[in-house]
Protein backbone atom coordinates (compact mmCIF):
# COMPACT_ATOMS: atom_id res chain seq x y z
CA UNK A 1 0.00 0.00 0.00
CA UNK A 2 1.37 3.26 -1.48
CA UNK A 3 1.53 6.48 1.21
CA UNK A 4 -1.47 7.83 -1.19
CA UNK A 5 -3.46 5.14 -0.75
CA UNK A 6 -2.68 5.21 2.83
CA UNK A 7 -4.25 9.08 3.06
CA UNK A 8 -7.20 8.01 0.57
CA UNK A 9 -8.56 4.99 2.88
CA UNK A 10 -7.98 7.15 6.16
CA UNK A 11 -9.90 9.98 4.44
CA UNK A 12 -12.55 7.08 3.11
CA UNK A 13 -12.80 5.39 6.52
CA UNK A 14 -13.06 9.04 8.62
CA UNK A 15 -15.88 10.02 6.35
CA UNK A 16 -17.17 6.53 6.88
CA UNK A 17 -17.25 6.86 11.03
CA UNK A 18 -18.30 10.92 10.45
CA UNK A 19 -21.38 10.18 8.41
CA UNK A 20 -22.95 6.86 10.60
CA UNK A 21 -22.37 8.43 14.08
CA UNK A 22 -24.57 11.17 12.65
CA UNK A 23 -27.42 9.23 11.25
CA UNK A 24 -26.32 7.32 14.57
CA UNK A 25 -27.12 11.11 16.43
CA UNK A 26 -29.83 11.97 14.36
CA UNK A 27 -32.26 8.93 14.40
CA UNK A 28 -31.55 8.30 18.53
CA UNK A 29 -30.83 11.21 20.22
CA UNK A 30 -32.59 13.92 18.13
CA UNK A 31 -36.24 12.48 18.18
CA UNK A 32 -36.18 12.59 21.65
CA UNK A 33 -35.02 16.12 22.30
CA UNK A 34 -37.85 17.69 20.22
CA UNK A 35 -41.31 17.63 21.51
CA UNK A 36 -43.67 19.23 19.76
CA UNK A 37 -47.07 19.76 20.12
CA UNK A 38 -50.18 20.75 18.01
CA UNK A 39 -53.36 22.70 18.75
CA UNK A 40 -55.97 20.87 16.45
CA UNK A 41 -59.77 22.76 16.58
CA UNK A 42 -62.34 21.11 14.19
CA UNK A 43 -59.90 19.12 12.66
CA UNK A 44 -57.68 22.16 11.55
CA UNK A 45 -54.35 22.24 13.19
CA UNK A 46 -54.53 26.36 14.32
CA UNK A 47 -51.30 25.99 15.76
CA UNK A 48 -47.68 24.17 16.27
CA UNK A 49 -45.17 25.08 18.74
CA UNK A 50 -41.86 22.95 19.83
CA UNK A 51 -42.21 22.51 23.19
CA UNK A 52 -38.54 22.24 24.37
CA UNK A 53 -37.70 26.05 22.61
CA UNK A 54 -40.59 27.63 25.20
CA UNK A 55 -38.61 29.41 28.03
CA UNK A 56 -41.36 30.91 30.17
CA UNK A 57 -45.01 30.31 30.81
CA UNK A 58 -47.34 31.56 28.58
CA UNK A 59 -50.94 31.13 28.11
CA UNK A 60 -53.22 31.57 24.99
CA UNK A 61 -56.73 31.82 24.79
CA UNK A 62 -58.84 30.49 22.02
CA UNK A 63 -62.71 31.23 21.49
CA UNK A 64 -64.50 29.66 18.33
CA UNK A 65 -67.33 31.06 16.82
CA UNK A 66 -69.86 30.16 19.30
CA UNK A 67 -68.05 31.96 21.55
CA UNK A 68 -66.75 28.63 23.76
CA UNK A 69 -63.36 29.31 25.34
CA UNK A 70 -60.15 27.19 26.42
CA UNK A 71 -57.32 28.60 27.54
CA UNK A 72 -53.99 26.72 26.45
CA UNK A 73 -50.79 27.28 29.06
CA UNK A 74 -46.95 26.52 27.66
CA UNK A 75 -44.57 26.08 30.18
CA UNK A 76 -40.77 24.31 29.25
CA UNK A 77 -41.65 20.96 28.16
CA UNK A 78 -45.18 20.95 28.55
CA UNK A 79 -48.78 22.06 27.34
CA UNK A 80 -52.28 21.72 29.09
CA UNK A 81 -55.63 23.13 28.91
CA UNK A 82 -55.76 25.43 32.42
CA UNK A 83 -59.10 26.64 31.71
CA UNK A 84 -62.03 26.14 29.95
CA UNK A 85 -65.56 27.23 29.48
CA UNK A 86 -66.90 23.73 28.75
CA UNK A 87 -69.62 22.17 31.60
CA UNK A 88 -67.42 18.73 31.57
CA UNK A 89 -63.79 19.70 31.92
CA UNK A 90 -62.30 16.77 31.36
CA UNK A 91 -60.05 18.56 28.64
CA UNK A 92 -58.68 20.33 32.34
CA UNK A 93 -58.59 17.20 33.97
CA UNK A 94 -55.92 15.76 31.65
CA UNK A 95 -53.59 18.15 33.34
CA UNK A 96 -50.13 18.56 31.85
CA UNK A 97 -49.40 16.74 28.58
CA UNK A 98 -45.27 16.13 28.59
CA UNK A 99 -44.89 13.26 26.21
CA UNK A 100 -44.81 12.31 22.66
CA UNK A 101 -48.83 10.97 21.97
CA UNK A 102 -50.09 12.43 25.01
CA UNK A 103 -53.43 14.08 23.96
CA UNK A 104 -55.98 16.27 25.44
CA UNK A 105 -59.38 16.74 24.40
CA UNK A 106 -62.28 19.06 24.81
CA UNK A 107 -65.13 17.18 22.98
CA UNK A 108 -67.83 19.59 23.36
CA UNK A 109 -65.75 22.39 21.89
CA UNK A 110 -64.06 20.28 18.87
CA UNK A 111 -60.68 21.25 20.60
CA UNK A 112 -57.91 19.02 21.68
CA UNK A 113 -53.81 19.97 22.15
CA UNK A 114 -51.44 16.88 21.55
CA UNK A 115 -47.60 16.30 21.48
CA UNK A 116 -46.79 14.40 18.17
CA UNK A 117 -45.40 10.90 18.14
CA UNK A 118 -45.88 7.77 18.93
CA UNK A 119 -45.94 6.50 23.08
CA UNK A 120 -43.42 4.39 23.75
CA UNK A 121 -44.68 1.61 25.46
CA UNK A 122 -48.33 0.94 25.21
CA UNK A 123 -50.25 1.26 22.04
CA UNK A 124 -53.22 2.81 23.81
CA UNK A 125 -54.75 3.41 27.19
CA UNK A 126 -58.25 2.22 28.51
CA UNK A 127 -59.99 5.09 30.76
CA UNK B 1 1.03 -5.08 5.47
CA UNK B 2 -0.45 -4.81 8.68
CA UNK B 3 -1.24 -1.31 8.48
CA UNK B 4 -3.59 -2.31 5.93
CA UNK B 5 -5.08 -5.20 8.31
CA UNK B 6 -5.25 -2.91 10.82
CA UNK B 7 -7.34 -0.27 8.03
CA UNK B 8 -9.21 -3.22 7.03
CA UNK B 9 -10.07 -4.15 10.43
CA UNK B 10 -11.46 -0.47 10.99
CA UNK B 11 -13.03 -0.51 7.72
CA UNK B 12 -15.21 -3.57 8.73
CA UNK B 13 -15.97 -2.17 12.44
CA UNK B 14 -17.01 1.24 10.89
CA UNK B 15 -18.89 -0.89 8.08
CA UNK B 16 -20.77 -3.24 10.71
CA UNK B 17 -21.22 -0.55 13.28
CA UNK B 18 -23.47 1.62 10.09
CA UNK B 19 -25.23 -1.39 9.24
CA UNK B 20 -26.28 -1.55 12.40
CA UNK B 21 -27.23 2.14 12.86
CA UNK B 22 -28.46 2.57 8.95
CA UNK B 23 -28.87 -0.92 7.39
CA UNK B 24 -31.94 -2.15 9.34
CA UNK B 25 -33.35 0.68 9.65
CA UNK B 26 -36.78 -0.47 10.98
CA UNK B 27 -39.57 0.20 7.92
CA UNK B 28 -41.56 3.13 8.96
CA UNK B 29 -45.13 1.86 10.40
CA UNK B 30 -47.58 2.27 7.91
CA UNK B 31 -50.91 3.59 9.55
CA UNK B 32 -54.24 4.55 8.42
CA UNK B 33 -55.79 7.20 11.19
CA UNK B 34 -59.04 8.72 11.81
CA UNK B 35 -60.50 10.21 14.44
CA UNK B 36 -64.30 11.00 14.57
CA UNK B 37 -66.38 12.85 17.52
CA UNK B 38 -69.67 10.65 17.69
CA UNK B 39 -71.11 8.92 20.39
CA UNK B 40 -70.33 11.93 22.68
CA UNK B 41 -67.05 11.09 22.96
CA UNK B 42 -63.57 10.88 20.70
CA UNK B 43 -63.73 7.84 18.40
CA UNK B 44 -60.23 6.43 16.99
CA UNK B 45 -59.24 4.10 14.57
CA UNK B 46 -56.18 2.95 13.73
CA UNK B 47 -55.45 0.04 11.06
CA UNK B 48 -51.80 -0.88 10.66
CA UNK B 49 -51.79 -1.21 7.05
CA UNK B 50 -50.59 1.39 4.08
CA UNK B 51 -53.58 3.72 3.61
CA UNK B 52 -55.25 2.48 0.91
CA UNK B 53 -58.98 3.38 -0.93
CA UNK B 54 -60.44 -0.02 0.65
CA UNK B 55 -59.27 0.80 4.30
CA UNK B 56 -60.68 4.06 3.02
CA UNK B 57 -63.84 2.49 2.29
CA UNK B 58 -64.23 0.10 5.36
CA UNK B 59 -63.24 3.55 7.91
CA UNK B 60 -66.03 5.29 5.72
CA UNK B 61 -68.74 2.43 6.65
CA UNK B 62 -67.83 2.47 10.19
CA UNK B 63 -68.08 5.64 10.53
CA UNK B 64 -71.57 5.68 9.18
CA UNK B 65 -72.36 3.04 10.85
CA UNK B 66 -71.20 4.76 14.25
CA UNK B 67 -73.69 7.40 13.56
CA UNK B 68 -76.26 5.73 12.71
CA UNK B 69 -76.22 3.59 15.92
CA UNK B 70 -75.87 7.46 17.65
CA UNK B 71 -78.66 8.14 15.69
CA UNK B 72 -81.07 5.18 16.99
CA UNK B 73 -79.63 4.86 20.21
CA UNK B 74 -78.54 7.94 21.85
CA UNK B 75 -80.79 9.38 25.37
CA UNK B 76 -79.50 13.12 23.98
CA UNK B 77 -81.10 13.41 20.90
CA UNK B 78 -84.73 13.65 20.98
CA UNK B 79 -85.27 12.17 17.80
CA UNK B 80 -83.63 8.74 18.40
CA UNK B 81 -85.59 5.73 19.11
CA UNK B 82 -84.66 5.55 22.72
CA UNK B 83 -85.68 8.89 23.39
CA UNK B 84 -88.99 8.18 21.56
CA UNK B 85 -89.36 5.08 23.74
CA UNK B 86 -88.54 7.36 26.80
CA UNK B 87 -91.19 10.32 26.09
CA UNK B 88 -94.05 7.30 25.44
CA UNK B 89 -93.15 5.83 28.98
CA UNK B 90 -96.34 4.88 30.52
CA UNK B 91 -98.51 5.73 27.50
CA UNK B 92 -97.73 3.52 24.29
CA UNK B 93 -95.26 0.75 23.28
CA UNK B 94 -92.58 1.56 20.73
CA UNK B 95 -91.71 0.01 16.88
CA UNK B 96 -87.67 0.53 17.15
CA UNK B 97 -84.74 -1.02 14.09
CA UNK B 98 -83.67 -4.46 14.89
CA UNK B 99 -80.50 -2.89 15.93
CA UNK B 100 -81.80 -1.28 19.44
CA UNK B 101 -84.12 -4.19 19.84
CA UNK B 102 -81.23 -6.30 20.16
CA UNK B 103 -79.29 -4.03 22.35
CA UNK B 104 -82.14 -3.92 24.57
CA UNK B 105 -82.71 -7.62 24.90
CA UNK B 106 -78.77 -7.77 25.60
CA UNK B 107 -79.43 -4.85 28.36
CA UNK B 108 -82.05 -6.92 29.91
CA UNK B 109 -79.97 -10.03 30.32
CA UNK B 110 -77.10 -8.09 31.70
CA UNK B 111 -79.58 -6.75 34.46
CA UNK B 112 -80.35 -10.50 35.11
CA UNK B 113 -77.10 -11.64 34.84
CA UNK B 114 -76.15 -9.05 37.55
CA UNK B 115 -79.15 -9.25 39.52
CA UNK B 116 -80.30 -6.02 38.81
CA UNK B 117 -76.12 -4.18 39.47
CA UNK B 118 -76.76 -3.10 35.46
CA UNK B 119 -79.74 -1.21 34.99
CA UNK B 120 -80.72 0.23 31.94
CA UNK B 121 -83.38 2.27 33.78
CA UNK B 122 -81.27 4.14 35.42
CA UNK B 123 -82.01 7.02 32.89
CA UNK B 124 -84.27 9.00 35.25
CA UNK B 125 -81.78 9.09 38.19
CA UNK B 126 -78.82 9.99 35.26
CA UNK B 127 -80.73 12.81 34.13
CA UNK B 128 -81.29 14.21 37.57
CA UNK B 129 -77.98 14.11 38.67
CA UNK B 130 -77.15 15.87 35.39
CA UNK B 131 -73.17 14.58 35.84
CA UNK B 132 -71.51 16.08 32.84
CA UNK B 133 -73.84 18.88 31.88
CA UNK B 134 -73.70 22.69 33.27
CA UNK B 135 -76.42 21.61 35.52
CA UNK B 136 -74.73 18.73 37.63
CA UNK B 137 -75.81 19.29 41.29
CA UNK B 138 -76.37 17.22 44.43
CA UNK B 139 -80.34 16.34 44.03
CA UNK B 140 -82.64 16.04 47.28
CA UNK B 141 -83.01 13.00 48.82
CA UNK B 142 -87.01 13.33 48.00
CA UNK B 143 -86.62 13.62 44.37
CA UNK B 144 -84.45 10.65 44.60
CA UNK B 145 -86.52 8.37 46.50
CA UNK B 146 -89.59 9.94 44.01
CA UNK B 147 -87.56 8.26 41.01
CA UNK B 148 -86.14 5.42 42.65
CA UNK B 149 -89.70 2.99 42.12
CA UNK B 150 -89.56 3.56 37.97
CA UNK B 151 -85.81 2.45 38.21
CA UNK B 152 -86.28 -1.54 36.98
CA UNK B 153 -85.32 -3.63 34.07
CA UNK B 154 -87.53 -6.33 34.96
CA UNK B 155 -90.37 -3.08 33.82
CA UNK B 156 -89.10 -3.03 29.91
CA UNK B 157 -91.53 -5.07 28.14
CA UNK B 158 -90.35 -5.96 24.50
CA UNK B 159 -91.67 -8.07 21.75
CA UNK B 160 -89.72 -9.89 19.63
CA UNK B 161 -92.27 -10.76 17.32
CA UNK B 162 -92.84 -7.27 16.23
CA UNK B 163 -89.87 -5.56 17.72
CA UNK B 164 -92.22 -3.49 19.96
CA UNK B 165 -90.89 -1.41 23.31
CA UNK B 166 -92.86 -0.35 26.04
CA UNK B 167 -91.78 1.03 29.80
CA UNK B 168 -95.12 0.56 31.33
CA UNK B 169 -94.37 3.58 34.53
CA UNK B 170 -94.70 7.31 33.86
CA UNK B 171 -91.18 8.52 34.37
CA UNK B 172 -89.32 5.33 33.32
CA UNK B 173 -86.49 6.30 30.49
CA UNK B 174 -83.69 4.17 29.26
CA UNK B 175 -79.99 4.99 29.25
CA UNK B 176 -78.21 2.20 26.53
CA UNK B 177 -75.25 4.69 27.48
CA UNK B 178 -72.98 1.71 29.70
CA UNK B 179 -73.40 -0.70 26.55
CA UNK B 180 -74.15 1.22 23.25
CA UNK B 181 -70.13 2.17 22.63
CA UNK B 182 -69.33 -1.57 23.27
CA UNK B 183 -72.07 -2.65 20.71
CA UNK B 184 -70.64 0.16 17.87
CA UNK B 185 -67.29 -1.27 18.67
CA UNK B 186 -68.33 -4.82 18.17
CA UNK B 187 -69.98 -3.52 14.78
CA UNK B 188 -66.98 -1.80 13.59
CA UNK B 189 -64.87 -4.52 14.26
CA UNK B 190 -67.31 -6.89 11.76
CA UNK B 191 -67.22 -4.06 8.92
CA UNK B 192 -63.34 -4.42 9.50
CA UNK B 193 -63.56 -7.87 9.19
CA UNK B 194 -65.63 -7.95 6.08
CA UNK B 195 -63.00 -5.72 4.60
CA UNK B 196 -60.03 -8.43 5.48
CA UNK B 197 -58.26 -5.66 8.30
CA UNK B 198 -55.25 -7.66 9.38
CA UNK B 199 -54.23 -5.13 12.35
CA UNK B 200 -56.31 -2.16 13.87
CA UNK B 201 -57.79 -1.21 16.86
CA UNK B 202 -60.73 1.27 17.86
CA UNK B 203 -60.63 3.29 20.91
CA UNK B 204 -64.12 4.51 21.79
CA UNK B 205 -64.06 7.27 24.56
CA UNK B 206 -61.62 4.72 26.56
CA UNK B 207 -63.54 1.37 25.21
CA UNK B 208 -60.79 -0.21 23.20
CA UNK B 209 -61.12 -2.96 20.53
CA UNK B 210 -58.11 -4.68 19.20
CA UNK B 211 -58.33 -6.75 15.62
CA UNK B 212 -55.74 -9.09 15.35
CA UNK B 213 -52.16 -8.38 16.09
CA UNK B 214 -49.92 -5.84 15.46
CA UNK B 215 -48.24 -6.47 11.73
CA UNK B 216 -45.00 -7.82 13.57
CA UNK B 217 -47.16 -10.09 15.34
CA UNK B 218 -46.69 -9.31 18.84
CA UNK B 219 -49.98 -8.39 20.90
CA UNK B 220 -51.34 -4.84 21.66
CA UNK B 221 -50.11 -3.17 24.55
CA UNK B 222 -52.40 -1.56 26.32
CA UNK B 223 -52.57 0.64 29.32
CA UNK B 224 -55.03 1.06 32.21
CA UNK B 225 -55.55 4.39 33.18
CA UNK B 226 -54.04 5.42 36.50
CA UNK B 227 -57.27 6.79 39.00
CA UNK B 228 -55.27 9.04 40.53
CA UNK B 229 -53.40 10.83 37.10
CA UNK B 230 -54.41 12.76 34.37
CA UNK B 231 -55.44 11.11 31.19
CA UNK B 232 -53.10 8.68 29.29
CA UNK B 233 -51.14 7.89 32.52
CA UNK B 234 -51.36 4.42 33.40
CA UNK B 235 -50.77 1.71 36.11
CA UNK B 236 -50.28 -1.40 34.16
CA UNK B 237 -50.25 -2.65 30.82
CA UNK B 238 -52.25 -5.49 29.03
CA UNK B 239 -51.26 -7.55 26.29
CA UNK B 240 -54.10 -8.73 24.14
CA UNK B 241 -55.03 -9.80 20.25
CA UNK B 242 -58.77 -10.19 18.90
CA UNK B 243 -59.86 -9.33 22.22
CA UNK B 244 -61.19 -6.05 24.27
CA UNK B 245 -60.64 -3.46 26.99
CA UNK B 246 -63.41 -1.54 28.90
CA UNK B 247 -62.60 0.47 31.74
CA UNK B 248 -65.08 2.13 33.97
CA UNK B 249 -63.82 4.54 37.18
CA UNK B 250 -64.64 7.28 39.41
CA UNK B 251 -62.54 9.99 37.80
CA UNK B 252 -63.66 10.64 34.39
CA UNK B 253 -67.23 12.45 34.80
CA UNK B 254 -67.25 14.27 38.30
CA UNK B 255 -68.80 17.03 40.17
CA UNK B 256 -67.55 18.06 43.75
CA UNK B 257 -69.23 19.77 45.91
CA UNK B 258 -68.65 20.52 49.35
CA UNK B 259 -65.55 18.59 48.88
CA UNK B 260 -67.29 15.49 47.80
CA UNK B 261 -66.65 14.11 44.50
CA UNK B 262 -69.79 12.84 42.91
CA UNK B 263 -68.91 10.74 40.15
CA UNK B 264 -71.57 8.98 37.29
CA UNK B 265 -71.46 5.53 37.88
CA UNK B 266 -74.82 5.16 39.47
CA UNK B 267 -76.23 2.50 41.94
CA UNK B 268 -79.66 1.69 41.18
CA UNK B 269 -80.30 0.58 44.35
CA UNK B 270 -80.17 3.60 46.15
CA UNK B 271 -79.96 6.63 43.19
CA UNK B 272 -76.60 7.96 44.58
CA UNK B 273 -72.98 7.80 42.75
CA UNK B 274 -71.75 4.02 43.97
CA UNK B 275 -69.50 4.62 47.02
CA UNK B 276 -67.17 1.54 47.95
CA UNK B 277 -63.57 0.43 48.17
CA UNK B 278 -62.84 0.68 44.14
CA UNK B 279 -61.16 3.47 41.99
CA UNK B 280 -61.85 1.23 38.37
CA UNK B 281 -62.92 -1.96 36.93
CA UNK B 282 -61.23 -2.98 34.05
CA UNK B 283 -62.80 -5.97 31.76
CA UNK B 284 -60.99 -7.48 29.18
CA UNK B 285 -62.84 -9.99 27.09
CA UNK B 286 -63.87 -10.93 22.92
CA UNK B 287 -66.83 -9.00 23.20
CA UNK B 288 -66.82 -5.17 23.44
CA UNK B 289 -70.54 -5.41 24.48
CA UNK B 290 -70.10 -7.59 27.43
CA UNK B 291 -66.99 -5.67 28.69
CA UNK B 292 -68.90 -2.40 28.00
CA UNK B 293 -71.62 -4.09 30.74
CA UNK B 294 -69.57 -5.70 32.64
CA UNK B 295 -66.92 -3.03 33.75
CA UNK B 296 -70.30 -1.04 35.04
CA UNK B 297 -71.79 -3.69 36.72
CA UNK B 298 -68.74 -5.13 38.87
CA UNK B 299 -67.77 -1.66 39.76
CA UNK B 300 -71.43 -1.70 41.12
CA UNK B 301 -71.05 -4.93 42.60
CA UNK B 302 -68.11 -3.84 44.78
CA UNK B 303 -64.11 -5.90 44.64
CA UNK B 304 -65.73 -9.05 46.52
CA UNK B 305 -68.35 -9.93 44.63
CA UNK B 306 -67.74 -8.67 41.67
CA UNK B 307 -63.90 -10.74 41.23
CA UNK B 308 -66.04 -13.70 41.86
CA UNK B 309 -68.79 -13.04 39.77
CA UNK B 310 -66.34 -12.38 36.61
CA UNK B 311 -64.35 -15.58 37.83
CA UNK B 312 -67.71 -17.57 36.71
CA UNK B 313 -67.43 -16.29 33.36
CA UNK B 314 -65.40 -18.00 30.82
CA UNK B 315 -63.06 -15.64 28.56
CA UNK B 316 -63.71 -12.91 30.79
CA UNK B 317 -60.86 -11.58 33.25
CA UNK B 318 -61.20 -8.47 35.31
CA UNK B 319 -58.96 -5.84 37.13
CA UNK B 320 -59.70 -4.32 40.01
CA UNK B 321 -58.46 -0.72 41.58
CA UNK B 322 -58.74 0.43 45.01
CA UNK B 323 -59.24 3.30 46.96
CA UNK B 324 -56.07 2.59 48.65
CA UNK B 325 -53.79 1.84 45.03
CA UNK B 326 -53.93 -2.19 45.59
CA UNK B 327 -54.59 -3.42 42.21
CA UNK B 328 -56.62 -7.11 42.69
CA UNK B 329 -57.05 -9.18 39.39
CA UNK B 330 -58.91 -12.55 38.21
CA UNK B 331 -56.80 -15.58 37.88
CA UNK B 332 -56.69 -15.08 33.87
CA UNK B 333 -55.56 -11.35 33.80
CA UNK B 334 -52.86 -12.22 36.19
CA UNK B 335 -50.80 -13.76 32.81
CA UNK B 336 -51.87 -10.84 30.54
CA UNK B 337 -51.32 -7.57 32.99
CA UNK B 338 -47.90 -5.93 34.18
CA UNK B 339 -48.12 -3.59 36.70
CA UNK B 340 -45.79 -0.50 35.18
CA UNK B 341 -46.51 1.97 38.48
CA UNK B 342 -44.82 1.02 41.57
CA UNK B 343 -47.29 3.24 43.46
CA UNK B 344 -49.60 0.68 42.94
CA UNK B 345 -49.54 -3.15 44.47
CA UNK B 346 -50.64 -6.50 43.11
CA UNK B 347 -52.72 -7.60 45.87
CA UNK B 348 -53.14 -11.22 45.61
CA UNK B 349 -55.74 -13.53 47.38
Amino acid sequence: MKKGDKIMASIVLGMLIVSSLGVFLYRYVQPKDRLIAEVVQEDVVIQTMDLGLVEKMQTMSIVNDKENKNVIQVEPGKIRFVDADCPDQVCVHAGWLTKPGDVAVCLPHKIYIRVLGEKEDVDSTAY
Amino acid sequence: MQSVNKISLIAIIVIAFMSITVGCKEPKQAITYRQLYLMGTVIQIKVLDTPSPSIDLAIEEAATRLQEIEDKMSINKDTSEMAVVSQQAGKDKVKVSEDTFFVLQQAVQYGEETQGSFDPTIAPIVKLWGIGTTHAKLPKQEEIEFLLPVVDYKDIWLNPATLEVKLPKKNQAIDLGAIAKGYAADEVKKIFEKHAIQSAFIDIGGNILTIGTKPDGSKWKMGVQNPLEPREEHVGIVSIQDQTLVTSGNYERYFEEDGVRYHHIFDPRTGYPVDNELMSTTIISDMSMDADALSTSVYVMGLTKGKAFIESIEGVEAIFITKDQKIHMTSGAEKIFIITNKEYVNEKR
